[in-house]
């Protein structure tokens, strides 16, 4: 029975959709048999017979991607990982160890004690060497993470830039520098930051979309796959990020029954956490390592 | 026991609609009416049977202009064999599931 217009067209744009969706999460080379099944999705009567047929490629591509990791040279793949993982632990522990020197010295060097924020001679003394330290110090984390493509490392100091960040304006402006005392507020800022770099990851998270293989026109393209509308559109991902990511952080806070002081300074605060490490985690995404490389 | 390779009933529906004609380049649409198999379940097949060599793949020319090439599929000189091989050991199995759904059976 056909279905009513509205609905079969629905559906059609669903098929075509999950096809270009399911084509970004398989590697150039491997392609050939999602564009079979792409390329028999037109013998379809109806949007909901295609859309039905392309649900199918959900399998096929779990199929795929099982098949290339079992085909991948092991040895390749092992040296591969460790490579990353000690550029990733280079780039965290070893960067931190240097933040904590730099503050060592300027603690010798102003003749202040900055590990105490809240004690005389501490960073609320010296707002500006301190800032300068962990600003400066995430932000060449993330720099340093991006030259050793250590996409995880770069995430991380992302997180700790965003933190930091709108910590140092925010204690600066208000003079708040007491940070035990605003436990649940360090909480939330910290929480939103780390959604907002994870959900951008996520979100912009466009693998494999240039074009490889095959002699099929891909539906809805006859270049490639299409761009989705979040990679089209990045500031309104990193937007949406953000905002997802405060919302997030600010509900959980409040789920432990634990107020954040000064509520509207504070969601600010969160706030500006949350977007500024949304934006950062899109430009690391942007500008940092490649989606997929060949071992 | 693991099952054998290629055992499965569909694997062996599918093997059965393309030894009826081995020679013919069959499109992936059609063997999925034909055996009733849905793509997410005929697909992984045939890539299981083309990665064993079983299977031989062609894209060829679309019949109306606008349309994406097609790939199609026949099965190879050593794969009809095995397939002849294979279909005629579960055949006693088949057999006896059939009956075994039979209406009356119980």
């Amino acid at each position: 029975m056909p279905m009513p217009g509205f609905l079969g067209r629905l559906a059609d744009v669903l098929a075509r959709q999950l096809l270009s969706w399911l084509h970004r999460r398989v590697e150039p080379g491997s392609r050939e048999w999602l564009d079979a099944l792409t390329a028999e999705s037109e013998c379809a009567d109806d949007g909901w017979q295609r859309l039905r047929w392309a649900l199918g490629g959900v399998p096929l591509v779990w199929t795929i991607n099982k098949r290339r990791q079992m085909n991948e040279p092991t040895r390749g793949t092992m040296r591969a990982r460790i490579v990353l993982g000690v550029a990733n632990i280079a780039a965290i522990a070893g960067w931190h160890a240097v933040i904590l020197q730099a503050i060592d010295v300027a603690t010798h060097f102003f003749r202040c004690h900055l590990f105490f924020g809240n004690q005389p001679g501490g960073c609320q003394d010296h707002p500006f060497v301190f800032a300068s330290i962990a600003i400066g110090g995430a932000v060449l984390g993330t720099i340093i993470a991006l030259a050793l493509r250590a996409r995880f490392a770069a995430y991380w100091w992302a997180v700790i830039s965003g933190f930091t960040t709108v910590g140092s304006v925010w204690y600066l402006r208000s003079g708040i520098v007491d940070l035990p005392r605003y436990g649940a507020t360090q909480s939330a800022m910290l929480m939103a930051a780390t959604f907002g770099v994870v959900l951008a990851a996520i979100m912009r998270n466009t693998a494999w979309t240039e074009t490889g293989h095959g002699p099929v026109h891909h539906v809805g393209d006859s270049a490639g796959a299409p761009a989705s509308f979040l990679s089209r559109h990045r500031i309104t991902t990193h937007l949406i990020a953000g905002a997802i990511s405060f919302a997030m952080a600010d509900s959980l806070i409040r789920m432990h029954d634990r107020h954040l002081v000064a509520d509207n300074v504070n969601h600010y605060a969160v706030l500006g956490c949350a977007m500024f490490a949304a934006i950062l985690a899109g430009l690391i995404d942007r500008h940092g390592s490649p989606k997929w490389r060949p071992v | 026991m693991p099952r054998l390779p290629n055992t499965s009933p569909q694997t062996l529906s599918v093997l059965e609609l393309l030894l009826e004609s081995p020679r013919s380049w069959h499109y992936g649409y059609a063997l999925s009416q034909l055996t009733g198999l849905k793509s997410g379940t005929l697909y992984p097949i045939l890539l299981r049977l083309a990665d064993q060599g079983w299977l031989e793949t062609r894209w060829t020319e679309p019949e109306q202009p606008g349309r994406p090439p097609r790939h199609t599929y026949r099965l190879t000189g050593e794969g009809a064999k095995a397939a002849r091989t294979t279909l005629a050991e579960a055949a006693p199995s088949r057999m006896t599931r059939r009956l075994a759904f039979a209406p009356g059976s119980r």
